[in-house]
């Protein structure tokens, strides 16, 4: 079982694509990804979720801790989703309230920068 | 395909849950469940498994199995995880809906609890006499 993380820069922000299954095998790679963005000074990140094919507890708690990092940092984060699997979980656990999610990496930086 | 039972074990180690997952896929199709039913067991059969392999290890168990049964019944699909893990109360989903990430904390559990009690008909968690959690997840069939 693989996570695929492409990191890549799009105007200020930084993009980072995953791709695969974010579960408690995999989610330490996708939570030290976030914090080696963190530290390297990016600050407003944009999390594509659309190759994701699994997501639990597991990969929300690392997204969750990853907002908080940027937070600190007066930094923004948000989520790229469209697929109604995915989005359920952020539904159930309240977290739709906590992420800006949008349907496209062009949308979600464009609102952001807005 | 008519009633019938399997049982998995795997290492308490964070690696397996993944093969727990294919297999709980294959079985809730073949037991005639939707596919997003499928999606919401598979989820909820995850969680139960993180929170064995996770509670064993917490608990200095880390060598004991994680153990899961799937019953096939007429109407549905039972699934059972034990571990030698700690107790817990499952909590409602109402404790962890949260206004602001601050509040939320990391608090993987409590979102791991409101998932189980979403997606499945019902879930149920008891401690066994002698040590270690069973957690009892019922998915009906659409009729």
């Amino acid at each position: 079982m693989e996570l695929g993380l492409n990191v890549r820069t799009s105007g200020s922000y930084v993009v980072v694509d995953v791709k695969g299954e974010i579960d408690v095998y995999t989610a330490p790679k996708l939570r030290e990804k976030m914090i080696e963005l963190v530290s390297e000074g990016s600050y407003d990140v944009v999390v594509n979720l659309e190759s994701v094919d699994f997501l639990d507890s597991t990969g929300l708690g690392v997204l969750v801790g990853a907002l908080k990092r940027v937070k600190a940092h007066d930094g923004s984060m948000a989520l790229v989703c469209t697929q109604h699997k995915i989005l359920k979980i952020f539904k159930i656990t309240g977290l739709t309230r906590v992420f800006p999610i949008h349907d496209s990496v062009e949308e979600a930086i464009g609102q952001e920068a807005g | 395909m008519t009633p019938g039972r399997v049982e998995l074990q795997i290492p308490s180690r964070s690696a397996y849950v993944g093969v727990v997952r294919l297999a709980t896929a294959s079985l809730a199709r073949s037991a005639g469940l939707g596919e997003e039913q499928v999606d919401d067991l598979k989820i909820a059969v995850s969680e139960a498994c993180t929170n064995s392999v996770l509670s064993n290890e917490a608990a200095g168990a880390g060598a004991a199995p994680v153990t899961v049964s799937f019953e096939r019944l007429p109407d549905g699909l039972v699934v059972e995880v034990r571990d030698r893990g700690l107790a817990y109360e499952p909590r409602s989903p109402e404790t962890t809906v949260a206004d602001g990430a601050d509040e939320l904390g990391d608090d993987r559990f409590a979102m791991s609890m409101a998932l189980l009690a979403s997606l499945v008909d019902r879930c149920e968690a008891r401690s066994r006499p002698g040590g270690g959690m069973t957690t009892r997840l019922s998915i009906a069939r659409p009729r």
